[in-house]
């Protein structure tokens, strides 16, 4: 027989011969005097226009070019799945009584269909949190993707996926990934890769939720919408909620699990403001502000691990010139673009570097144990307060060394640091009133 | 406010002294000044023949190895910056891209002595899944005679993933559409193609166009 399989819930531009229960549909269709494209749902330009009269999508160009001479093709999805003991899960870690506290929730707001956020503290466990609700929904037979805009988060957490729930089939789906697709009872994807699929799955959750491109892209929030089945639903993982998801919140349109403490039971450590006037003026000189040049020979003779965040790619060179001119050895720069960041983000976790200067690329979703934070330039409008949110997060993961500094440099007085600030003040409100310990 | 046609940020139009000087219309540039960094224009510094980049401006060792005298002028070196515009312009179809080359072209026809402009053909499958002739995309209403056309017998992997040995050894794949002797008869022709990789499609365009009765026949290319 046949194996179809790879039709089911897809929305798939090639079709198999013979498949059975297959429906199309163009590909690009018309709506009133515009076309539109089925697979992404944006409406085609009047001069995307081919010369041999085809219209063709430019939005979803990424995903392999669709016309109007082409047609989607999918297989209603119908969940053939082997029988998992215990839902696939293998993990034998313990969560803490917090923990298990929301892992409860979540499971009751999963099983009953509503569309749901869990907002957990940075270090607070939320990927462990899910487990037992993801355990659950895997044992009934349901199709599940975990998702993130960010290809590097899922990139991390595939691994642990596949250790964790060793007895499930997984697959793992982005731009340029080295493997086809294949028909998976847990997918692991970026938002974009959801396009690809047409009501397929009973629960998606989507991580890091408030990251870009997710955030501000209304096409990647009708791609989670669509992707998910009709009776299906969707958990939405964050730190940081942005003011969407907090409004849906007040409305209560969303179920809120509340996670306010870290799994080892410590508060965030704050943001430290120090005001560094005219850093920028002396780093035209070659000099970085005294206080700065003190703290990082500090954090680099204790051989504390630091990461120091700067606003823009081309400010990292500069830096780290000062940085090797005050005698400071064994760093690297990473950026986003950078073909070398894989590398160097595992080398400074290894211990090969003793510092990284970086710009926003690494506050989420990244892992490093003991280390210190410097924001230089923390006023800067690229630092929104999700992020300085996030970067502060970075610091104090391990239970043995809950603490750590978070600096931040400022010119002026930024709103933003502020914010941040507040935000983290109240989640440490909330948290003592848990009983979380001050580091 | 301008979008860039290739990385979609909007931009400002930086306008020089020059420009109002010149007292005419502002160019409307389709590539910010990000993406237009992304690819080296080929300077006076090339080969008298194939019109690659080069530190001298003596014959390069290819040309030296075909013997014969054609003469080919491009515009970009084919680096990283314009294999990555290629590939989203041709092998991922986004026809709007044309929009990004269409000046310097403009400028490059401008500079070129000739009667008539024929762009390489592409084969009618190709046509059907591209949907568009990457050559004539790039054209802003030049006249060009579409004289040659590939052999329907011409059965073909796509030039691209063929190694420069097999590059060389492919046969005629063009042949001259009826009333081609009439156009092309005594007349000075510019080929226009895409890339020049060995030389091997153009000559053999250039041989066909030759048998037609042209006078001489040069060609331009966008990148090298
Ligand atoms: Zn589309
Ligand atoms: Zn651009
Ligand atoms: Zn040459």
């Amino acid at each position: 027989m046949t194996d179809y399989s790879e039709l089911f819930g897809r929305r798939s531009p090639v079709t198999l011969p013979g498949a059975p229960d297959v429906m199309t549909s163009p590909a690009i269709a018309a709506v009133g005097q515009r076309w539109q494209c089925q697979r992404c749902g944006q409406l085609v330009a009047a001069t995307d226009r081919l010369p041999n009269g085809d219209w063709y999508c430019r939005t979803c160009l990424q995903l392999g070019r669709l016309t109007s001479r082409d047609r989607l093709y999918t297989i209603p999805e119908p969940n053939c799945f082997a029988r998992l003991m215990a839902g696939g899960l293998t993990w034998n870690g313990q969560l803490s009584s917090i923990q298990r506290q929301a892992a409860r929730a979540v499971q009751k707001h999963a099983l009953a269909g509503e569309r749901q956020l869990l907002w957990a503290v940075t270090g607070a466990g939320k990927t462990e949190i899910v487990y037992p609700a993801l355990a659950e929904a895997l044992a009934r037979g349901w199709r599940v993707a975990w998702v993130s805009p960010r290809v590097d988060v899922c990139l991390e957490l595939a691994p642990r996926l596949r250790r964790d729930f060793a007895g499930v089939d997984q697959c793992v789906l982005y731009g340029g990934q080295p493997v086809p697709y294949r028909y998976c009872q847990l997918t692991i994807c970026t938002t974009h890769q959801l396009l690809r699929f047409n009501r397929a799955f009973d629960w998606i959750i989507v991580d890091e939720v408030d990251a870009f491109p997710l955030a501000t892209s209304p096409m990647l929030q009708v791609a989670i919408d669509r992707a998910q089945k009709t009776q299906g639903s969707c958990l939405y993982l964050t730190a940081t909620p942005g003011e969407r998801l907090q409004r849906e919140i007040k409305r209560g349109k969303l179920a809120v699990t509340y996670l306010p403490l870290r799994y080892h039971g410590y508060l965030l450590p704050p943001i430290q403001l120090k005001i560094s006037w005219r850093w920028r003026q002396q780093l035209q000189r070659g000099r970085l502000p005294a206080g700065l040049q003190r703290q990082f020979h500090l954090w680099w003779t204790a051989r504390r691990p630091f990461l120091i965040f700067v606003p823009h790619v081309a400010d990292l060179p500069v830096i780290m010139t000062v940085l090797m001119k005050m005698g400071l050895s064994d760093g690297a720069t990473v950026h986003a673009a950078d073909p070398k960041r894989q590398e160097k983000v595992q080398g400074f976790r290894d211990g090969e570097y003793r510092f990284l200067l970086t710009t926003t690329i690494l506050e989420r979703g990244v892992t490093f144990p003991r280390v210190a934070v410097a924001i230089l330039g923390a006023d800067d409008p690229v630092f929104s307060t999700a992020a300085l949110v996030q970067i502060a997060g970075r610091v104090g993961r391990l239970a043995s060394d809950p603490g750590g500094q978070v600096l931040a440099y400022c010119h002026s007085n930024a709103r933003h640091v502020h914010r941040a600030r507040a935000m983290i003040a109240r989640l440490n409100r909330q948290g003592r009133r848990r009983g979380g310990r001050p580091c | 406010m301008l979008t860039c046609v290739w990385c979609g940020r909007s931009f400002n139009l930086t306008v020089t002294v020059t420009m109002i000087w010149q007292w005419r219309p502002l160019p409307q540039p389709a590539l910010c000044a990000v993406c237009c960094a992304r690819l080296t224009p080929i300077n006076s510094q090339h080969c008298p023949q194939c019109g690659r980049q080069q530190a001298s401006n003596t014959c390069c060792r290819d040309c030296l190895r075909w013997h014969d005298s054609l003469r080919n002028r491009a515009l970009y070196c084919y680096d990283e910056g314009m294999k990555a515009y290629m590939q989203q312009y041709k092998f991922q179809g986004d026809y709007r891209l044309r929009l990004g080359l269409q000046a310097s072209l403009r400028t490059a026809l401008d500079r070129e002595d000739y009667d008539i402009l024929v762009p390489i053909p592409i084969d009618a499958q190709t046509w059907q899944t591209r949907g568009f002739n990457q050559v004539t995309g790039w054209l802003t209403g030049q006249p060009f005679q579409q004289v040659l056309t590939v052999t329907a017998t011409h059965k073909d992997r796509p030039q691209s993933a063929k190694t420069r040995q097999e590059r060389l050894l492919t046969p005629q794949p063009f042949e001259l559409v009826s009333g081609a002797s009439e156009i092309v008869s005594n007349q000075r022709v510019l080929l226009i193609d895409d890339v020049y990789t060995t030389g091997r499609t153009l000559r053999h365009a250039a041989r066909q166009i030759y048998l037609g009765g042209a006078k001489a026949v040069t060609s331009l290319t966008l990148a090298r």
